[in-house]
């Protein structure tokens, strides 16, 4: 056996896979040949050395964000939560709402109504007293029950908003956070067993994750990141058949392959649409949502994208973002065009830019690449 | 290294089957180190191995009804999370940089600061090693000497002969053998 070949066993001896006659071989072999004698060293070292290495453990809370992102949440749900979208948390919703409430009181007095009434209310400070007292306060306690009637249904929005879905049999049973704590189930006492966090900041904590994981994992931001996945991973699909047991474990099936329903998938981006226009134009509805991560300033670039499907192009944005490693901060629409914000690393910008020119006709209108993150204003429109 | 794949959970692939998502719940929670493990040595990123982590199990539950149980669960799961990684590394899209927290096992702590130095220095050279490795040699390497799968388990979960297995073994401890010759 020459010394080549006897270092090519030298691999299965370290996981004791050689067969009898391969061992005597390989035994006589090192008798006599110091040099092998201090490959073979050499490589049981390193094997070693690989095998000391310390095991890899999976991210806390990555059990909840699986198990959420493979039950969504029922479909009232996921509308709810696409309404509640913009604001990140309930004082602001709450504010925006009493906010509405507010301008309806405003608009009411301005109203030929209150107009009316206003004018009752001078006659009837002209006529004698004992009139005055009823016509006032019916002109008074209007307004409040305008009020009053937001903040109760803000009521029903938060908590359908900060309820658990249902379908996940792990999660608080409460909308408000309480110190109650879960039956012991397997994740409970497995993620116990790993981290020594009190009951009750787990459960804020795990919480607080659920939210950034369903905002993240929640259509239409879900469909897009398994569409991107499913396509990246049906690139390579030819290359590496599914190897074990099932039959299409990698493959989607030929349902999944087809564009969601249209209940399901796209009624935010249409109502986001339709309520933005109900806004005026200029008001950003993402710049200051939960999806921003930079400041709201005025944008690096600013881009014209014209292609002929808005829809599949602000999805081919998000993902070549994620691609060249930025992401979406936000959408809004403006002058009834639709602004995809993405903040995307000046080294990639190029990159960046050179792929969108294949979705579609480009034009910077302005650019400034000062920052190692650059904010991103694409105008998507046909 | 891991302990080798065991058994799967006994009963758990007809509760799987059954659609009872406690059942996954549990089967998350068995195998979750072990996808994410595979994802981060073969990816070196955290954030990517995650989502490459998460879309193995969600694959999983989607395909668990085809899944016929002629290899473990365990098997299956590192045959989608190494074909997921495998189809992520070979993406021309791929621009994030390897390695930058594959580094992050902390050294073996020892009173004596010089050894500490010293033993920080091999395992940051032994995983710059592991991460220059080809792809495929790579992955057979993981699966074998951080995860603990026999040479059968890992040609089931890769579909490749056996013997293949023991030769890409063989050129990958020989090339960080190479690499890491100046700590001899």
């Amino acid at each position: 056996m020459t010394c080549t070949e006897t270092r090519d066993l030298f691999s299965a001896l370290a996981d004791d896979a050689l067969t009898p006659g391969e061992r005597a071989a390989l035994d006589a072999h090192l008798a006599g040949c110091a040099e092998c004698r201090r490959e073979l060293a050499g490589l049981l070292r390193t094997v070693k050395l690989v095998r000391a290495m310390d095991p890899v453990h999976a991210p806390a809370g990555f059990v909840d964000r699986v198990l959420a992102a493979a039950q969504p949440a029922p479909s009232h749900r996921r509308l709810v939560r696409r309404l509640m979208r913009p604001w990140p948390t309930l004082p602001l919703g709450a504010a925006a709402l009493l906010l509405i409430g507010g301008l309806a009181v405003l608009l009411f007095r301005g109203s030929p109504e209150q107009q009316r009434a206003a004018h009752d209310q001078l006659e009837a400070a002209r006529a004698p007293s004992s009139e005055r007292n009823v016509a006032a306060p019916q002109s008074v306690e209007a307004p409040p029950a305008a009020v009053t009637a937001a903040p109760r249904s803000d009521t029903d929005l938060s908590k359908n908003y900060s309820e658990p879905p249902k379908s996940e049999s792990m999660r608080a049973k409460t909308a408000a956070p309480t110190t109650k704590t879960d039956a012991p189930s397997p994740r409970a006492r497995a993620e116990r067993a790993q981290a020594t966090v009190p009951n009750a900041s787990r459960d804020s904590v795990s919480s607080a994750r659920e939210q950034e994981a369903q905002q993240r994992l929640t259509p239409p931001a879900a469909m897009e990141r398994r569409d991107a996945k499913r396509e990246l991973a049906d690139r390579g699909q030819e290359a590496l058949a599914p190897a074990v047991g099932g039959r299409s474990a990698a493959a989607p099936s030929a349902a999944e392959r087809q564009p969601p329903p249209v209940g399901a998938a796209t009624p935010a981006p249409a109502m986001a649409t339709a309520k933005a226009q109900a806004m005026p134009q200029s008001a950003p509805l993402s710049r200051t949502g939960p999806m921003t991560g930079i400041p709201a300033a005025p944008p690096d670039v600013t881009a014209r994208l014209r292609v002929a499907h808005v829809s599949g192009a602000e999805r081919a944005l998000i993902e070549l973002a994620a691609r060249v490693g930025g992401r979406q901060t936000g959408r809004r629409i403006d002058g009834g065009r639709l602004v995809v914000e993405l903040a995307v690393p000046r080294d990639t910008y190029a990159e960046f830019v050179r792929e969108a020119a294949a979705l579609g006709a480009v034009s910077i209108e302005s650019q400034a690449t000062d920052r190692p993150m650059l904010a991103v204003a694409v105008t998507v429109s046909n | 290294m891991r302990e080798g794949l065991g058994a799967d959970p006994p009963g758990l692939l007809p509760r799987l089957r059954a659609g009872d998502p406690r059942a996954f719940e549990e089967l998350v929670i068995a195998y979750q180190h072990r996808v994410f493990g595979v994802a981060l040595r073969m990816l070196g990123n955290r954030a990517e191995a995650e989502e490459i982590a998460q879309e193995v199990f969600l694959r999983a539950h989607r395909a668990i009804a085809d899944f016929r149980g002629e290899a473990r669960l365990g098997t299956w799961l590192y045959a989608i999370a190494s074909r997921l990684c495998l189809n992520r590394l070979a993406s021309p899209d791929r621009r994030l940089a390897r390695g930058d927290d594959a580094l992050m096992d902390v050294p073996a702590s020892t009173p004596d600061a010089a050894a500490a130095a010293e033993r920080a220095e091999l395992d940051a050279a032994l995983r710059a090693a592991i991460a220059e490795l080809p792809d495929d040699r790579r992955l057979v390497l993981v699966l074998r000497d951080v995860e603990g799968l026999s040479y059968e388990q890992i040609a089931e979960a890769l579909a490749l002969d056996p013997g293949t297995v023991r030769s890409r073994l063989h050129r990958a401890r020989m090339q960080l053998k190479e690499k890491l010759e100046r700590f001899a």
